[in-house]
């Protein structure tokens, strides 16, 4: 099913444009161009950015750095694993482009509340593209562990020119180490 | 017990539903020909519109009616024109030239598998079967040797998913391997709860374990790993029946919010320290990052080469100190540049894993570019590769896989 698309209200449209600039900063990095920021109760309290390349780690995307940061300040400060999966189910996740299949799946593991994305994803969206996993759940409620059938609400299309013409840059300026074709490169 | 008296399989898992509800044939355009042209026009079809996804389709077909021979030639597909006016100009140019008349037919879309689904075939359209070559997505059949070194690289990862200071809980495993010099890259168990986040006897047995796997290569046909191999009961077909499986991150995608308190809190005390539970450490996730962390050492990135890009300093140091063991890298000791042997991800690698990978797992392989998976136990909860989704059969996506199920006979075990 398709994503539904956004009504761009402003405070969602603001959050998007925090992720831009970690999408931006990324870019400088020579990194693909994708940024999020993570949102509790109106404050933002994590951001991240891809680092695929630096990393050599082809799973290090934006929203695995962003979770992560808050995983190690949640443990540092002692928190259990059932209040570390109370305080992800109170997070709203800004992400400039749609997460992929695994970055989908891994927010469905964390039970964040909610994903807003600018543009699609069309070679690996797990958010409606490719898989519909953020509304997968249905088929796992047999099993009875806490958490499960905890879909999240996913919406599309939030400033979505910007992450694109951000994305087509990167291609066009084509990758300093010669490692990636340009399919390669979409998030 | 020697593991040539276990009786083991390998068995290729399709990127294609065996029950498929997309349609299993493709539109053509075709036409009668007289037999002293097909030499000509074959040559001349096969440049202008050459059936680049349908090489096991025949070109021409033969017909026989009442004694008389009947040639028909495919003209090209549908999808290239919506009719036949708008097929390709040097198609139309045969056509009239031969004054041919073009009809709608259908061929098989996929090479047979078996030698009934071919005769099935030829009824539409006559396709090519190659039983004995039969190639599996650019990787031929396995010979014994290949066989044997394969069921010791799984009999490995049986050996990691059972951990000793977990009793009789089993997690997930997953190695890395090199398949042209046999090494293991790297390594990774289950780390979403902290009960198997810590245990040093769990870091030993992978050693070990390592260890005897280098020796078993050198006696071929030795076992991978001295002790008891398997989990115990049956994992591969009662899975819900025990609860010896919870602490399968990817059977179980969310047991790691279920983690008791006062197990934390035991943890808490032993290390003095931070606790390295993760929920997403799933076996699977944790070697690909060893086997990146690996390549940061052995291939540091050069000063010259793009500064803003490499990994700052700081990091590489913590990276270095916590394997005092491995310093000289490899590509100095071959003689060569570290640019010459660099792998790119883990382009050619193989990975083997005990369970099934759920969609996370399965995508992450994706992006890492790996070259084949192993699994040996079937994921119906959340499998990726045939339980639930199949994503190696995702046409969209950038690098698909090959995907094999290791068949193990535990009456033997």
């Amino acid at each position: 099913m398709d994503p539904k698309i956004s009504e761009d209200s402003s405070s969602e449209i603001m959050f998007m444009e925090l992720a831009l600039d970690h999408a931006k900063e990324a870019m400088s990095r020579l990194e693909v161009p994708v940024g999020c920021v993570i949102v509790e109760d109106g404050k933002v309290i994590a951001s991240g950015s891809n680092r695929t390349n630096e990393t050599r780690n082809a799973t290090r995307h934006a929203e695995m750095e962003a979770t992560d940061i808050l995983l190690k300040q949640w443990q540092n400060s002692g928190l259990t694993q059932s209040e570390v999966s109370e305080k992800f189910s109170n997070c709203v996740l800004y992400v400039t482009c749609e997460p992929c299949i695994m970055c989908a799946a891994a927010l469905l593991f964390l039970g964040i509340r909610a994903v807003y994305y600018g543009c699609a994803n069309d070679k690996f969206g797990g958010c409606g593209l490719i898989l519909s996993l953020h509304e997968s759940n249905s088929k796992q409620a047999s099993s009875s562990a806490v958490g499960q059938g905890k879909n999240f609400k996913c919406t599309g299309g939030i400033v979505a020119s910007e992450a694109i013409s951000l994305l087509r840059s990167f291609y066009e300026q084509g990758n300093p180490n010669g490692i990636y074709s340009h399919n390669d490169l979409l998030h | 017990m020697g593991l040539q008296n276990l009786q083991w399989g390998i068995i290729h898992v399709s990127d294609k539903q065996p029950s498929r509800d997309e349609p299993t044939t493709v539109d053509v355009f075709a036409s009668k020909i007289e037999p002293k042209l097909a030499n000509t026009l074959v040559r001349h079809l096969c440049q202008i519109a050459p059936l680049e996804d349908l090489r096991h389709v025949k070109r021409v077909r033969k017909t026989s009616v009442g004694g008389k021979i009947e040639l028909s030639v495919i003209l090209c597909t549908v999808i290239d024109c919506e009719n036949h006016e708008d097929m390709p100009s040097g198609v139309l140019e045969i056509v009239s030239t031969y004054q041919l008349r073009p009809y709608l037919t259908n061929v098989s879309k996929f090479a047979a598998s078996s030698r009934e689904e071919w005769e099935e075939q030829c009824k539409l359209w006559p396709t090519s079967y190659h039983p004995q070559t039969q190639i599996i997505d650019g990787i031929t059949e396995f010979s014994e040797e290949d066989s044997q070194l394969i069921f010791n690289h799984m009999n490995i990862v049986i050996g990691l998913t059972k951990m000793r200071c977990l009793g009789n809980q089993v997690v997930n495993a997953a190695i890395i391997m090199d398949p042209v010099t046999q090494q293991i890259i790297a390594s990774g168990t289950d780390q979403t709860c902290s009960l198997l986040a810590d245990g040093k006897q769990c870091n030993w047995e992978l050693t070990h374990c390592s260890r005897q796997a280098e020796i078993s290569f050198e006696f071929n046909h030795a076992l991978g790993c001295s002790g008891d191999l398997f989990p115990e009961g049956s994992c591969s077909e009662s899975i819900e029946n025990t609860g010896s499986y919870n602490h399968v991150s990817c059977l179980n995608p969310w047991s790691w919010m279920e983690q008791k308190a006062h197990a934390q809190n035991s943890i808490m005390v032993d290390n003095g320290s931070t606790t390295k539970w993760h929920p997403l450490g799933h076996a699977t996730l944790v070697a690909i990052e060893n086997a990146a962390s690996r390549d940061r050492r052995l291939y540091p990135v050069e000063q010259l080469e793009t500064s803003i890009a490499r990994v700052p300093v700081k990091r590489q140091k913590t990276q270095n100190s916590d394997d005092e063991e491995e310093h000289t890298p490899e590509a100095v000791t071959n003689g060569l540049t570290p640019e010459a042997t660099r792998p790119y991800l883990c382009t050619g690698y193989d990975i083997y894993i005990a369970w099934e990978p759920c969609t996370m797992c399965a995508m992450a392989l994706v992006h890492q570019r790996i070259r084949r998976i192993f699994y040996a136990f079937p994921n119906p909860n959340a499998g990726a590769l045939n339980s639930i989704h199949r994503l190696q059969g995702e046409k969209s996506l950038n690098h698909h896989y090959s995907v094999f199920r290791i068949l193990l006979d535990e009456k033997n075990s």
